[in-house]
């Protein structure tokens, strides 16, 4: 394998907008996100892993006597946020399984896909210190945590007329909307609703980028 | 669960990119085929009205043809990839994880497994058809640790498979692979030449387009399958 072969995915299409690198690198937790508490329960495993995985790897270049990874080819660097990013993911599903065995199952395999989703994201090189490679990774992720969610509620509050999050006190966990509770769109649970809903917010986030492209010029 | 419902299962109603989404052909997958809207995605200048007329590459269409990478190696990457990958999960898994008690590392030992095989398959090939291997957009590396391997690879070693029936899975899901791909990659064609929103132009109009597949695929009912098997 070259280096040049190695590196972050990014064919053509992901050139369109750094929004569309966000939403291919998600597409399969999509899947999960029938509910707005497993969409969560998705969204902290891939900001744990992201930002462990940064900060290992700027502790890794530091050790190496090599900061910002500069010096790192590309093949290292991909081998490298392979193992650590496997690693912690196999710690967080155990995790998950010790403190939430129902949101485990709910995940399923999709919760083991974080390790190469992370890598359609992209294995950019962490920042030297790890405090900012942590930051860095925490703003990547919560992109990533925030379109995850946005797309659990649409699909659960149109498909189902509920938004399930997590029992506190009095609080069941659900909240019904009881608008759409008699007659919701059931289609939009399955994954072909997932689909739909991704290719509709992709629509309605170049547009907005396009109308303020337009305002600034 | 018998051949064919393993064969009907993985390919049709349980397809990894349109039921389980594991991937999208399509949408930027490496080795999709290039499009006008690729190349236009790229330069700015270009009017959105006009984009699929003037964006296409020296040679015009039938340049973008012969650029384009053939589907059927794309699925015979994915089909082999996934076929021995399923079969290498079930050996680890039964000789190795389970008998030691290491099944915790189910995971780190899946992904490596996956990218090693595709790195094997990856050298193979470029001896064997080094015109198709040496392409960088079809890099088997990269198939390799995409969602589709690992995730088919997941699936059989959680469901407890054999090796026949892990090796099958694996065949039928590449076959899966291999149909929705060349369906995709058609309808999109197709809609480069039509006139559509710009914001929906692209990226959002293959998703919702797979979505619409999606749902085509749910008349691949298990229960209709299995009378039409006389199972």
């Amino acid at each position: 394998m070259t280096d040049a072969g190695s590196g972050p995915i990014r064919p053509a299409a992901m050139r369109e907008a750094p929004a569309v690198l966000l939403l291919l690198g998600f597409l399969p937790s999509v899947v999960v996100a029938v509910r707005v508490v497993d969409a969560l329960w998705m969204a902290a495993g891939v900001l744990l892993v992201s930002i462990g995985s940064a900060v290992a790897r700027s502790l890794l270049d530091w050790s190496s006597g090599s900061p910002g990874a500069s010096t790192v080819g590309q093949t290292a660097r991909w081998l490298r946020a392979l193992v650590v990013s496997s690693l912690l993911t196999a710690a967080f599903e155990a995790a998950l399984l010790a403190v939430a065995p129902a949101a485990s199952a709910a995940l399923g395999i999709y919760a083991p896909l974080v390790a190469v989703n992370l890598l359609a994201v992209g294995t950019d090189a962490a920042s030297p210190r790890p405090l900012r490679a942590a930051l860095g990774a925490l703003h990547k992720g919560a992109w990533y945590a925030a379109g995850l969610v946005v797309v659990a509620f649409a699909r659960e509050v149109l498909g189902a007329g509920t938004i399930t999050l997590f029992p506190a006190g009095g609080f069941g966990g659900t909240i019904v909307v009881s608008a759409l509770l008699d007659q919701p769109v059931r289609a939009l649970g399955l994954a072909g609703g997932g689909l739909l809903c991704m290719g509709y917010l992709a629509a309605a986030v170049r547009a907005v980028s396009a109308r303020k492209t337009g305002r600034s010029t | 669960m018998s051949w064919a419902a393993i064969v009907f299962t993985f390919a049709l109603v349980d397809n990894v990119v349109l039921s389980r989404l594991l991937g999208l052909p399509a949408a930027g997958q490496p080795g999709a085929r290039p499009t006008p809207a690729d190349h236009a995605a790229d330069d700015p200048s270009i009017p959105d009205s006009l984009t699929s007329a003037r964006s296409l590459p020296p040679g015009g269409r039938e340049g973008a043809r012969a650029a384009a990478v053939p589907a059927w190696w794309l699925g015979a990457s994915m089909t082999v990839l996934m076929s021995i990958s399923a079969v290498g999960a079930w050996l680890v898994n039964a000789w190795v994880l389970a008998p030691l008690g290491f099944t915790i590392l189910r995971t780190p030992v899946m992904v490596f497994l996956v990218a090693g095989l595709a790195l094997a398959l990856q050298a193979l090939a470029r001896r064997v058809v080094p015109s198709m291997a040496n392409r960088p957009e079809v890099s088997v590396p990269r198939l390799g640790v995409n969602c589709v391997a690992l995730g088919l690879v997941l699936v059989t070693t959680r469901a407890e498979y054999g090796p026949l029936q892990s090796l099958l899975a694996g065949a039928a899901a590449g076959a899966g692979y291999y149909l929705v791909s060349a369906m995709m990659g058609a309808i999109r064609e197709r809609l480069d030449i039509e006139q559509v929103p710009p914001a929906l132009r692209g990226l959002p109009l293959q998703l919702i387009t797979a979505g619409l597949m999606a749902y085509a695929f749910m008349a691949f009912d298990r229960a209709f399958l299995a009378r039409l098997l006389g199972a």
